[in-house]
């Protein structure tokens, strides 16, 4: 049938609670053709009142599927819209131009040719690719590919601009109300009346529940307003109530944290009192192609026409096999439709009497009710033509009666919607069910459930050591009809399992639902039980030869165990695109307050843990150079920055770092060293004591807060005496370094910095440019150079004042990578990338930083068992022989040091130095080659290329140049 | 993951401000043996059951403290401060 033009078509009269706005035409796209629609339409709604009738192919035989339930759990309307797989079209609201295409279906989803699989479905029995297509093997790689690529559901567009960039939020509640029904719309008031902070999470686009798509007379005659919307109201007006809509509470984990999917990304509410007011489910009913399309939940048949206003059928069939609610909802439903002008060929009820107002007045207007009947198969191709009932009992479809019809309405047993309790086990504490979700015959009428509601928001908002009511037991759903000679009942509807391959995989053993759903996938798709999992249980316990107490004391091991007979709930309820769980990217990039400068520079940026950090401006080399010739002057912001206070300071740092402080003078600078109680380096920094009760302390950039996080956890249960204040932030700092070091911040203080006056590993507080600064006389890149730490805010008037004063003696800043390099020549080592989770300061030549005549220091226990222990291997400079034909041979870090083949070691640093303008570096080598002169073999494209130990570095050694 | 835990100082806030400091274990005296230091970095018990731990409320005060948590359920018991006993064996 084409898809019409006219949005009209098939529509109702304007029903009272409709959704659409009949002004309001919208246009999209199905598979290529324009769909008028209106606005409120769903995409299913829009394309069913247009007369498309198959939405879907099925995923493994290709069968044509129509609209089941109409309420975003089946997967009978996976489409995708805009690029995006798997979208459910009833639920998805119409825009103007959605491009949607169909899936899984190939030419076209009308003429699909891999519906050629359905008729070989016998040649796809249950688990037949666990049996079958293994040898040889190479069948099961190209058995693998074909299975892959006809079956599944739809595909990702990678080329598509997907809507990738979620927010999330956290959300705090003293109740949550899950559910925006009568009985949840009832708890929230109720607790909300006391005063609590209320979460109300719903859904569906507008509250009311099952009230949005049921007449009123279904729910209480003697009502003269609509109560779905006085509570409505009464909702919106209610301050201390956020109601969340289109939020689907998708995981419930403990102490009460629900897990939202929202159109905006995820909301976590964490809630002190949970009510689950869920309502209840319909499940479909088996019996022979009982996925025909025109086959419905009797609910989605009152959502199409209630709130789109669409006629589902022109005859109806209506099938009844469930509880006394269900059926007289499924009575209700067919009044309903009558009203609206669609003729009810039949109600097959497979009760014995049919009693009530409704089924009386429907016997009064002409329709035939067949009690004791249920139905046998459907018949029809593509779409459903007629239905055959046959008495309760009978086997076969000998004595059946054939209905005409283009609409089967299923009213099958109804369930709660307890995922979420069931997530959690039954006894999770603070949570309380109300309403349907109680057990299906708790609350019937509007009246109990909003009592029920009541009571639950009541109990909540002041919760008193009550258990939740748990659900009732349910009644099992009626037991397939037999399957005939096709096997085509369909359970799963997700993965196409009938009721016969259940029956099979049981007589194959599998016998416990966990394992039977694990053979069978029943459960495992889109719906993730939704429509099949009650079903899977009550075929399991119909057919197991015995309950799972008996299988124990029979002492039957073939057979897999007892276990429970439903299947393990797990979040998500409903599916959830990955990316709303990544949200957003959520690591924050921290940049200097010399940021915009660097910038400006022209400087090439590079992550550096969570810092953004100059790599380089133009040349490392030419960096280099004027570091060593003239002045350079680099941002050192990203430093960890911690002061230690307290007349107890002395101490703390003396037990932390492996060197002694407590003896430090005022003014002076010492290298610190930390290691874990085993010995292993931790951090190293400088340590400079400003007072008897004050230090200001170092770390490497992106460690301070692990660094303060270990300085306070060896702190804590203390006398309090001292404390760790981390002013990282709180200070930008710039190295100035070279021979023009000195001449260059000369003109910027009154601060004597004279080689006599202002000595290495000293240092002063003094004005700077007019900024209170603190000067450290230290430098890891070999030159005479300053440390300067200053107020944060100013940050690039000090660079500029500084850049400025420079100028005259051709100052340049310098990256990370000219650092790199002007480091590595004076040998020094960088944690973390020079040493490992094993590295000791024994190992790296540290020993000097290690006071062993200390009583007691955090790694000293460690490094006493090392210490009394020849070294595995220590780290060394190597020298690469001078280049050969114009190339400069450098290992890269991380290649193997090797003897005879075999690696003993590896490259941890290694670059060109500018002053032997040869390779050179620091490795890890045994200990009997951690020797001056020492000869070692350096694995280069595969090739072992001969290096020299040398345990000097390798730019001044004696330091001469970095203490003028 | 997504219990709460009671920071003496700040309250009841969600697991994920906290970071997790391994469970408590007594530190060997300087000049101890070998295989008790050997003990005290690599071993430990990994109770299934009730065991004392550190946290730190990360995203918070910042401050280290303790808790008697239950491994099998992530049920916290208590929460106190280093160098003090347990709430339950205060006077």
């Amino acid at each position: 049938m084409p898809s019409s033009n006219n949005p009209g078509q098939s529509r109702l009269e304007p029903q009272p609670g409709e959704t659409i706005d009949r002004a309001a035409p919208v246009e999209f796209r199905f598979d290529g053709r324009p769909v008028r629609a209106f606005r409120g339409d769903t995409v299913a709604s829009a394309l069913y009142a247009g007369g498309t009738r198959v939405f879907s192919r099925s995923f493994k035989y290709h069968r044509p599927r129509g609209l089941l339930c109409c309420a975003g759990n089946c997967p009978n309307c996976l489409v995708t819209v805009d690029g995006e797989p798997n979208v459910r079209a009833c639920v998805r609201p119409v825009e103007p131009g959605l491009r949607v295409r169909s899936q899984n279906a190939w030419p076209s989803l009308r003429l699909d040719l891999l519906s050629l699989l359905d008729r070989l479905h016998w040649l796809m029995p249950v688990g037949f690719y666990y049996k079958a297509l293994h040898r040889p093997k190479a069948l099961w790689l190209l058995a693998r590919r074909l299975i892959r690529r006809v079956g599944g559901l739809g595909s990702i567009d990678i080329n598509a601009a997907h809507h990738t960039e979620f927010s999330s939020r956290s959300l705090h509640a003293d109740v949550a109300v899950v559910g925006g029904g009568p009985a949840g719309m009832a708890a929230a008031l109720a607790a909300a009346e006391t005063g609590a902070a209320v979460t109300l999470i719903d859904d569906q686009p507008s509250l009311g529940g099952h009230l949005r798509y049921t007449r009123l007379q279904a729910v209480n005659p003697r009502q003269a307003g609509n109560p779905k919307d006085e509570l409505a109201a009464a909702v919106a007006n209610a301050p201390n109530i956020h109601a969340l809509n289109d939020a689907t509470a998708f995981g419930l984990y403990q102490d009460n944290l629900l897990a939202v999917h929202t159109p905006g990304g995820l909301v976590r509410v964490r809630a002190k009192q949970v009510v689950l007011a869920t309502g209840v489910q319909e499940t479909p009913l088996l019996f022979d192609n009982n996925d025909l399309p025109g086959i419905m939940l009797t609910s989605a048949a009152r959502r199409l026409a209630s709130l789109y206003g669409i006629r589902p059928g022109r005859e109806a069939v209506l099938a009844i096999s469930g509880n006394p609610a269900a059926t007289a909802e499924a009575y209700q439903t067919a009044l309903e439709l009558l009203d609206a002008g669609i003729r009810i060929t039949a109600i097959v009820d497979a009760s014995d009497g049919a009693s009530g107002e409704a089924a009386q007045a429907l016997r009064d207007r002409g329709v035939t009710i067949l009690t004791g009947h249920r139905i046998a198969r459907a018949v029809g191709r593509g779409r459903l033509k007629a239905a055959v009932a046959a008495p309760v009992g009978s086997t076969g479809y000998a004595d059946g009666r054939r209905i005409r019809c283009d609409l089967l309405c299923m009213s099958g047993p109804l369930y709660p919607m307890d995922a979420l309790l069931q997530q959690m086990g039954v006894s999770q504490p603070g949570v309380t069910l109300a309403g349907c979700a109680t057990g299906v015959s708790g609350a019937t009428g509007l009246d109990e459930a909003t009592r029920q509601g009541r009571d639950a928001g009541l109990r909540a908002a002041n919760p008193a050591p009550n258990p939740a009511p748990l659900p009732e037991p349910l009644p099992a759903p009626p037991a397939p009809m037999p399957a005939g000679k096709g096997g085509r009942a369909y359970v799963c509807f997700c993965e196409d399992v009938s009721a016969h391959d259940i029956a099979q995989a049981i007589d194959e053993g599998f016998a416990d639902v966990q394992t039977l759903k694990r053979y069978t996938t029943v459960t495992m798709g889109p719906c993730q039980g939704k429509m099949c999992g009650r079903a899977l249980s009550a075929i399991c316990a119909a057919r197991r030869p015995l309950s799972s107490a008996e299988w124990e004391t029979k002492d039957r091991p073939e057979v897999s165990g007892g276990g429970d007979l439903f299947t393990t709930s797990r979040p998500p309820w409903r599916p959830v695109p990955l990316a709303v769980l990544a949200g957003r990217e959520r690591m924050p990039l921290k940049r200097t307050p010399m940021d915009r400068i660097h910038r400006q520079l022209g400087a090439t940026m590079v992550e550096s843990g969570p810092w953004l950090r100059p790599h380089n401006y133009g040349s490392p080399a030419d960096e280099c150079a004027a570091v060593r010739q003239r002045v350079g002057i680099i941002d050192v912001g990203t430093l960890g920055k911690l002061e230690a206070l307290g007349i107890g300071a002395p101490q703390l740092l003396d037990r932390i770092y492996t060197h002694r402080f407590s003896d430090l003078p005022a003014g002076r600078i010492r290298y610190g060293l930390m290691t874990s109680d085993n010995g292993v380096i931790l951090d190293d920094g400088t340590v400079t004591r400003l007072a008897a009760d004050r230090y200001f302390i170092t770390t490497t950039s992106g460690n301070a807060d692990v660094i303060e996080e270990w300085f306070n956890q060896w702190n804590a249960g203390g006398d309090n005496c001292a404390h760790i204040v981390n002013v990282t932030a709180a200070y930008g700092a710039v190295n100035v370094a070279g021979p023009k070091a000195r001449e260059t911040l000369a003109k910027l203080t009154a601060i004597d910095l004279s080689p006599d006056k202002f000595r290495y590993m000293r240092s002063a507080r003094g004005e700077v440019a007019g900024v209170p600064s603190l000067l450290l006389r230290i430098g890891f890149v070999g030159e005479t150079g300053w440390e300067l730490h200053f107020p944060a805010e100013y940050g690039e008037y000090m660079w500029n004042a500084i850049m400025e004063a420079g100028r005259e003696f051709g100052i340049s800043p310098f990256g990370l990578e000219a650092q790199r390099i002007l480091r590595l020549e004076k040998g020094h080592v960088i944690v973390g990338q020079d040493t490992d989770a094993v590295s000791t300061p024994l190992d790296v030549g540290s020993e000097w930083a290690v006071r062993f005549d200390k009583a007691d220091f955090i790694g000293r226990g460690g490094l006493s068992i090392a210490a009394a222990r020849p070294a595995q291997q220590r780290l060394v400079g190597f020298i690469m022989p001078p280049s050969t034909a114009g190339s400069r041979i450098v290992p890269e870090d991380g290649t193997p040091v090797v003897s005879g083949g075999r690696p003993i070691g590896r490259v941890t640093s290694a670059r060109i130095s500018p002053t032997l303008g040869r390779g050179f570096g620091l490795a890890w080598v045994p200990p009997h080659l951690a020797e001056e002169g020492a000869s070692i073999q350096v694995l280069i494209d595969h090739r072992p290329v001969s290096a020299t130990v040398t345990l000097q570095p390798v730019y001044d050694p004696q330091g001469l140049r970095l203490r003028s | 993951m997504s219990f709460l835990l009671k920071c003496p100082n700040c309250g009841e806030r969600s697991v994920d401000e906290f970071r997790f400091g391994g469970e408590v274990v007594s530190r060997p005296a300087p000049g101890a043996a070998e295989s008790d230091w050997s003990s005290y970095f690599y071993f430990r018990p990994n109770a299934a059951g009730v065991q004392q731990e550190w946290w730190n409320h990360r995203y918070g005060c910042g401050r280290w403290f303790y808790a008697l948590r239950d491994t099998t359920a992530n049920a916290v018991q208590t929460t106190f401060w280093p160098g003090q006993p347990p709430p339950s064996e205060q006077p």
